[in-house]
């Protein structure tokens, strides 16, 4: 032990020495004085936001309460993944031991069901309640409904977990028949979480049926936008190249109902298709704690995120002051990923230590938008968005450059070493948010 | 090619007076905290990678900072990503992500 963390040990010992004469009352005063954080969901947004808040609180850190539904979080990133085998779904889950641990982060199981934000009471499904000072909300998304739509039988495999074993089951009963029949995937109007991840699937199921060879079997990917909507050189190339006879990819087509039994899509034009395997992705929501407790004014809005301020990712509308949205559920306009939920995260926990000690905001924040997907099992492609914070507008816009006048660029090409990236980018985003 | 070192002089000044400033009173965060920050969904909490991308932790500023705007200006690689990512910030950002990193032990 050199000196230096020598000393650093004999403080802390003091310092515990002296916390331990301290009656308990005064104990649990003193852990709370550094205000008291909330944060529910323990997905992308949340666990960054928990960690963040205790790594750089560091001895004046607040205290830090995640909430959520489940014991462990099934990472969404790389569950395309899952579908063909590649990636085992224990691989992507992620408990919340060592936020705990490492970082001090209190962890409690349930369900948030509603907060008073005059109380600063957050309450939870079991009756349970607790006291915040900021409260974060991080739950991703919830689903428009569809008719006849049964998630027991039609999965949509767009929160990971059971959903997507069941669609893996599915698709590999289908592989395993020797009679042809359609895949069908439906893909919601936009925003939506991961906006490549619709193309992505198509890509994995088809590469499947490539790689069995399993004539006359095709990918039938019904997209209710009128084409592409992210990496669009990449896709097209695939779709038309890469998996030409395999992906039919019909651009515009909503879907009106689905008979769930029968595996058939009706459409808003009347069409019907039937599928062997049909995969339905509805049109999104933001979290039901969001959307039912008056965070998003307008509920038929096509931007579903609950309106904030970008500086701080606390909700603009009167009365929520010291709640703050991020990840999915937000509205500021950013693409929608797991990516961008760990750097808005960031932002929030940087700026709830800065309000809580009365300090001035950050003006200058920059919330990354990258992105490493498969186009077939042995090639990938990317795209990388930078967003920073534009003081005229007060918005979050993209970084645009003479080689880049969109702000968004794409991979060149599919490559091996595209492919390889992705699980060197994955594993550092895991770490960075859940250890 | 001499405003360039004017500027990298004057970012450099800026930046050290900043962190000659001692830590006593409930010192801001340092600068460049948020900012290094958003590298690590790539490149580890804190610069620390547990990957095949590289670390960033304890590397010199001026390296991490020079490396960045070769990057930047290297249009002749669309393929890739960091070029595009460096082109993003303005000089003075990667100036004060590069400090940071520098001083994180590895
Ligand atoms: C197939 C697929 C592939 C994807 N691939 C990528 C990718 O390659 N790159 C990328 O950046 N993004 C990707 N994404 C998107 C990414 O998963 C999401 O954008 C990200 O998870 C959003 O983070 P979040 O914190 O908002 O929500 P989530 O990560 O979904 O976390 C929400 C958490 O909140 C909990 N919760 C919700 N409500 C409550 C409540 N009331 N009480 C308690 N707990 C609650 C849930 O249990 C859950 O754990 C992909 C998504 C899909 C579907």
């Amino acid at each position: 032990m050199n000196t230096l963390s020598r000393r650093h040990f004999l403080k802390l010992a003091g310092a515990s020495a002296a916390l331990a004469a301290t009656p308990s009352i005064l104990r649990a005063q003193s852990a709370t004085s550094n205000g008291r954080v909330v944060v529910v969901g323990g997905g992308f947004g949340g666990a960054t936001v928990a960690k963040y808040l205790r790594l750089w609180g560091g001895a004046n850190a607040p205290q830090v309460t995640l909430v959520d539904a489940n014991l462990k979080h099934v990472s969404c990133i790389l569950s395309n993944m899952v579908l063909d085998n590649t990636r085992s779904l224990s691989s992507i889950t992620f408990g919340y031991d060592n936020l705990q641990t490492k970082y001090g982060v209190k962890f409690v199981q349930g369900k948030a069901t509603s907060f008073d934000n005059v109380k600063k009471l957050l309450k939870l499904a079991n009756g349970t309640t607790l006291a915040y000072d900021h409260l974060v909300l991080s739950p991703g998304i919830d689903f428009k409904p569809i008719p006849g739509l049964n998630f027991s039988k039609i999965p949509h495999a767009w929160q990971a977990g059971p959903q997507t074993t069941l669609l893996q089951q599915q698709l590999q009963q289908f592989m395993s028949s020797s009679s042809p029949g359609n895949v069908i995937i439906t893909a919601p109007l936009a925003p939506i979480r991961c906006p490549i991840g619709p193309y992505e699937r198509a890509c994995t199921v088809a590469d499947m049926i490539k790689r069995k060879g399993k004539p006359g079997s095709k990918v039938i990917l019904l997209d209710a936008n009128p084409g592409i909507m992210a990496e669009v050189n990449t896709f097209t190339t695939a779709f038309n190249k890469t998996f030409a006879g395999i992906i039919d990819y019909r651009p515009s087509v909503q879907v009106a109902s689905v008979d769930s039994d029968r595996r058939i899509v009706q459409t808003t034009t009347g069409s019907e298709f039937q599928a062997s395997v049909l995969n339905v992705i509805p049109a999104h929501l933001a979290g039901a704690i969001v959307r039912t407790n008056g965070l998003v004014p307008d509920l038929t809005a096509a931007n579903w995120g609950a309106p904030v301020n970008p500086l701080n990712y606390e909700s603009t509308v009167s009365g929520m002051s010291g709640v703050h949205i991020i990840g999915d559920s937000q509205g500021t306009g950013m693409s929608k990923g797991g990516h961008v939920a760990n750097g808005e995260a960031k932002v929030c926990a940087d700026a709830i230590l800065r309000m809580l000690k009365g300090e001035a905001l950050d003006m200058g924040p920059t919330v990354p938008a990258a992105c490493f997907n498969s186009v077939t099992s042995t090639t990938g492609s990317w795209l990388s968005t930078l967003f920073a914070y534009d003081p005229v507008t007060k918005s979050m816009i993209k970084v645009k450059a003479p080689d880049n006048p969109t702000g968004t660029f794409e991979a060149p090409a599919a490559t091996g070493d595209n492919y390889e990236r992705i699980f060197d980018w994955s594993a550092n985003l895991f770490a960075d948010t859940f250890a | 090619m001499i405003s360039r070192h004017h500027s990298m002089f004057t970012v450099l000044s800026i930046a050290s007076l900043a962190l000659a400033t001692p830590f006593a009173t409930q010192a801001a965060p340092p600068p460049g905290r948020l900012l290094a920050s958003q590298c690590a969904q790539c490149h580890g909490t804190n610069g620390r990678s547990v990957s095949g991308i590289d670390s960033l932790a304890g590397e010199s500023a001026r390296e991490i900072y020079d490396e960045m705007r070769e990057m930047k200006n290297k249009t002749d690689h669309p393929d890739d990503i960091m070029h595009h990512i460096a082109a993003a910030y303005t000089d003075q950002q990667l100036w004060l992500i590069a400090q940071y990193f520098s001083t994180i032990p590895k």
